[in-house]
């Protein structure tokens, strides 16, 4: 290639680079002096605003379609921050207006900056006074956005809650994870419960306002907008009355109660007590509420049911018996003598009251629960064969039902003490194990879906709050059937004495009191050493007996006797399960 | 080509008069007008910058990577530039290693990963470096293999040069870079020679080619060029940059709003205002007129810098003043034409201007070389 050849060839790309900065002088000629004005009001009355427009959150109704929690509409105040013109004058004032800090309202400001064309949201379901108030003195406060938007309304207030959850505003670490999937800051986001676990569904996809505004903040010509798209309902499949029954009936002490079917782990009843009104967390929780929350030291915030374990105390008898029955040791008429004491080693343990039950089957020491029996039995089985069919009921492992932070719970074993206490394992560990006692820890909704697995013939079932998913046509979307987490290994022999067995605890053994007239009850009581103050009672059971059609679970802490303090609750349940009135109680006063 | 007509050094010439030959050689006006550039550039990276926590802090960085680019930029002039291309094949290989450095270990920003820490000198961004690299490797690549280029076939090794480094940083990603090297690309072989027919077979190809590419995008920036369509797409959030530059820049009007006085720039209202949407700040505060006169400043670099390839004395650094120019040009159009919605947003500097010290002392670097080729051009002048 001659040097003529390249000079022309310069010429050409000097000629293309003058062409492409003369393509940005007419550009720029066009936007800064042809449309020039009109950009220049756009920037100076503060032109294009953009608000999202919430979409109202998908509701939560029972299992009847009966609503739990719904939406009402409440006044939001927002703030424009580049409509301000006096900040430092404005912000106290409409601090004053909301009783906030102002200092509160500049940290919102400070957060909402990456999009100042963005209303940033002061407070919401401010009253209606505040609002007529703040209509008046408009005028002197630009920027100052007044809007509708849907707030979360619980309609039974402390009902359910921690099965429900609440919202917040979206915290950093969720908005992280969660910004490509449309979450923005401010928006609020179900924290606990299902509010949470079902985010996705519920939350809808807000909608979107693009619009000029004059200077004094008032719409001038909507541009375009985007409708909010509303959240899917949440089908529960919990029965309103059934949950109502057994929120009367666990009262104001602590304790939960499950009731869940026991061949599908729908969840029909659960209640935690105490309870919190997840209302107070719909416009952004008070500091003064969040922190009385925080700091009771009945911890009313942790969901009894799912996310604290217990000693299950004569409960975890029947991982016991099924233990001892599968490997043969026993059978249902297997001969026992019960002194009222037994002797480990040397070491005498006495029963609970000293009671000595004398001569009695296999199946007699199920229903009156004897602890001789199942410490002579549990000894015999092991603590390795305890701890296995512990874990083969789902002891020890989180059951996957549809809520967050549930925990596992624990089933000791040597290899356990070892690792955990680095200790060695002793005979009297084997004892306490067998009848519940010692370092078991299991959560009632565990304890749910273990009785579930006797009930229904051995299958372990996942619990799940939630049935269904419905768009807002009343359509499903998506139906929740978790399949179950395993089988237990139950011959029929096996499941014959456990339900003969549990069913003789209410006939004739240590529950004779909650018999139900024309409903076979079936079940076990059980009372644990708390270390501090009275026992935990604990009753699981089911019915009708022959036909299991629900599981109820109760606990209350430091109560007393199971028989006592939880079986009572569980026969209210399951009369309101079974459509039954309870007979007049002497003294009831007369319809 | 220019070999026939390159001068030996005659005997006459004694050491201190081919150098005091050389500083006469200088281009006095790419010097002036790099000068006015660097300075312009100062001013708006204080002028966007004034307002944050530390509002000296960018300036005075922007000033150390000046003085540090001056440093070096003095050796570069000084040392004939043709020792540049002696090692070129290390050179080469060094580069693909920093930009394969920057994957493994790049820090992250944008969902990017462009930089490499140097631990207390901040941090580095080697693909602006692999910018400059690249146009003198490809340059002494062609020099070496002259042509003529008959086929497409004869320009495959030079395609091959530019990809790797290409692929790399699109890797990382970063689109705009990426496209860089295609300008550079075809800039040279259009001046090396290339035929035409070539050159549009490879532009169809690339067409071709980029429905594949369009795959490999991230979200973000298949975002960024979906909105550049259509802005009102997502007026809060990618078109949100578009949208408040096109207001920044048409707000500043003939005159501009004045120097420190622009209001997007003060409220912050464009994102990036002080690296990649700096012009939106000059648009607001120099209006049309500012604008203007930043485009003419970079029209004189860009006919000095062509100049310059004119007179190189060898093919070599011929070619390297063609891909300096071919660069600086590409950088300017998109960057100028994305805050005037004509270009996508693809995160390019406006060079010498935006804040960034990789990319300042990489222009500068570049300059250096142009006034080496300028400065030991051929004798016989036309």
């Amino acid at each position: 290639m001659d040097h003529e050849t390249f000079e022309r060839r310069l010429v050409v790309l000097f000629t293309a680079v003058v062409a492409l900065l003369a393509v940005l002088s007419v550009r720029l000629w066009q936007v800064q002096v042809v449309q020039g004005d009109y950009f220049a009001r756009l920037a100076d009355e503060n032109r294009l605003r953009v608000t999202s427009v919430a979409a109202p959150r998908g509701l939560i109704v029972d299992r009847a379609g009966r609503p739990l929690v719904v939406n009402r509409p409440a006044f939001t105040v927002a703030l424009m921050p580049t409509e301000m013109v006096r900040p430092h004058e404005e912000i106290p004032r409409v601090a004053r207006f909301l009783s906030m800090d102002p200092a509160e309202i500049r940290q919102r400001l400070a957060a909402g900056r990456e999009r100042p064309f963005e209303p940033v949201r002061l407070r919401r379901d401010v009253p209606k006074d505040v609002i007529a108030a703040l209509e008046e003195s408009r005028m002197d406060l630009p920027g100052v956005l007044i809007e509708i938007e849907p707030v979360r309304d619980y309609l039974y207030r402390e009902l359910g809650a921690h099965m429900l959850g609440y919202l917040g505003e979206i915290g950093d670490a969720d908005l992280r994870r969660l910004r490509a999937d449309g979450y923005e800051s401010g928006d609020l986001i179900g924290k606990a419960g299902v509010e949470r676990v079902y985010d996705r569904y519920l939350r809808g996809r807000s909608g979107e306002l693009q619009a000029e505004v004059d200077a004094m903040g008032r719409l001038s010509r909507t541009l375009r907008t985007i409708p909010a798209v509303p959240g899917d309902t949440l089908v529960l499949g919990i029965d309103l009355p059934m949950q109502q029954a057994a929120e009367a009936a666990l009262g104001n002490r602590l304790g939960a109660v499950v009731a869940m079917d026991p061949q599908t782990g729908a969840v029909e009843a659960f209640v935690s007590h105490p309870a919190f009104d997840p209302d107070l967390f719909s416009t952004g929780i008070h500091a003064r509420d969040w922190n009385a929350l925080l700091h009771d030291p009945r911890q009313p915030l942790i969901d009894r049911a799912a996310q604290a374990g217990y000693p299950t105390g004569s409960v975890f008898k029947i991982v016991t018996a099924t233990a001892a029955l599968e490997l043969g040791l026993v059978n249902a008429d297997t001969g026992f003598y019960d002194p009222g004491y037994y002797n480990l080693n040397g070491r005498i343990f006495h029963d609970n009251e000293n009671e000595a039950f004398g001569h009695l089957s296999f199946l007699q020491a199920i229903a009156v629960s004897s602890n001789v029996v199942f410490w002579t039995i549990g000894r015999a089985v092991g603590p390795e064969h305890i701890s296995e069919y512990a874990h083969l009921y789902g002891l020890g492992t989180r059951t996957g039902v549809d809520l967050p932070d549930e925990i596992a719970g624990v089933v000791p074993d040597p290899a356990w003490k070892r690792r955990v206490y680095h200790q060695p394992w002793y005979g009297g560990d084997t004892l306490n194990t067998a009848v519940g006692q010692g370092y078991v820890l299991v959560t009632p909704i565990q304890a749910a879906r273990m009785v579930a697995a006797v009930a229904n013939g051995g299958t372990l079932v996942t619990p799940h709050i939630a049935v269904e998913i419905r768009a807002p046509t009343g359509q499903i979307v998506e139906r929740i059937a978790p399949p179950p987490a395993g089988r237990v290994p139950l011959s029929p022999q096996t499941l014959a004495t456990l339900r003969t067995g549990l069913a003789a605890v209410v006939t004739r053994g240590t529950a004779t009191s909650i018999q139900i007239p024309g409903l076979a009850v079936a079940g076990k009581t059980g009372t644990a050493e708390s270390g501090h103050g009275k026992p935990y009672a604990w009753f699981v059971g089911y019915a009708p007996a022959d036909d299991p059609k629900v599981v109820v679970v109760a606990m209350v802490e430091n109560a007393g006797y199971g028989a006592e303090f939880a079986a009572p609750i569980v026969q209210r349940v399951l009369e309101v399960a079974f459509g039954m009135t309870p007979p007049a109680q002497p003294g009831d006063p007369k319809p | 080509m220019s070999t026939a007509t390159a001068a030996a050094p005659t005997a006459l010439d004694a050491p201190q008069a081919r150098r005091r030959r050389l500083v006469r050689n200088l281009d006095p006006l790419l010097l002036a007008s790099t000068a006015v550039l660097v300075a312009f550039g100062l001013l708006m990276v204080y002028s966007t910058t004034r307002s944050m926590p530390h509002p000296l802090a960018y300036t005075r960085s922007q000033m150390l990577h000046l003085l540090i680019g001056v440093g070096v930029g003095i050796v570069l002039v000084a040392a004939d530039y043709r020792t540049l291309a002696s090692g070129w094949r290390w050179l080469y290989v060094a580069n693909l290693l920093m930009l394969a450095a920057v994957l493994v270990i790049g820090r992250s920003s944008l969902g990017a990963q462009r930089w490499i820490p140097l631990g207390p000198f901040g941090q580095f961004q080697p693909s602006e470096l692999a910018k400059l690299v690249i146009v003198i490797t490809l340059a002494k690549h062609m020099a070496d293999r002259p042509g003529p280029y008959r086929s497409v076939v004869d320009l495959m090794p030079f395609l091959i040069h530019v990809a790797i480094p290409m692929v790399l940083i699109f890797r990382q990603p970063d689109l705009g870079t990426a496209l860089v090297y295609g300008a550079i690309f075809a800039g040279m072989l259009f001046a090396g020679g290339a035929r035409r027919r070539d050159l549009a077979a490879l532009g169809a190809a690339a067409c071709l080619v980029s429905p594949v590419l369009w795959h490999f995008l991230k979200e973000y920036q298949r975002r960024r060029l979906m909105v550049f369509l259509d802005p009102a797409l997502d007026p809060r959030g990618a078109g949100y940059g578009i949208i408040q530059s096109k207001i920044a820049v048409g707000s500043g009007l003939m005159w501009g709003k004045g120097l420190f006085a622009g209001t997007q720039n003060l409220l912050q209202f464009v994102p990036e205002h002080h690296t990649d949407f700096i012009f939106s700040v000059i648009g607001e505060e120099l209006g049309f007129v500012g604008g203007l006169a930043l485009l003419a400043l970079f029209l004189i670099w860009l006919w000095r810098g062509v100049r310059a390839a004119a007179v190189a004395r060898d093919r070599f650094g011929a070619l390297a003043a063609v891909g300096i120019v071919s660069m600086v040009a590409f950088h300017v159009f998109v960057n100028v034409g994305m805050t005037v919605g004509i270009m996508p947003i693809t995160g390019i500097p406006l060079p010498f201007i935006s804040y960034g010290g990789s990319a300042l002392m990489t222009m500068l670097w570049a300059t250096a070389l142009l006034l080496n080729i300028g400065m030991r051009r051929q004798k016989i002048l036309f």
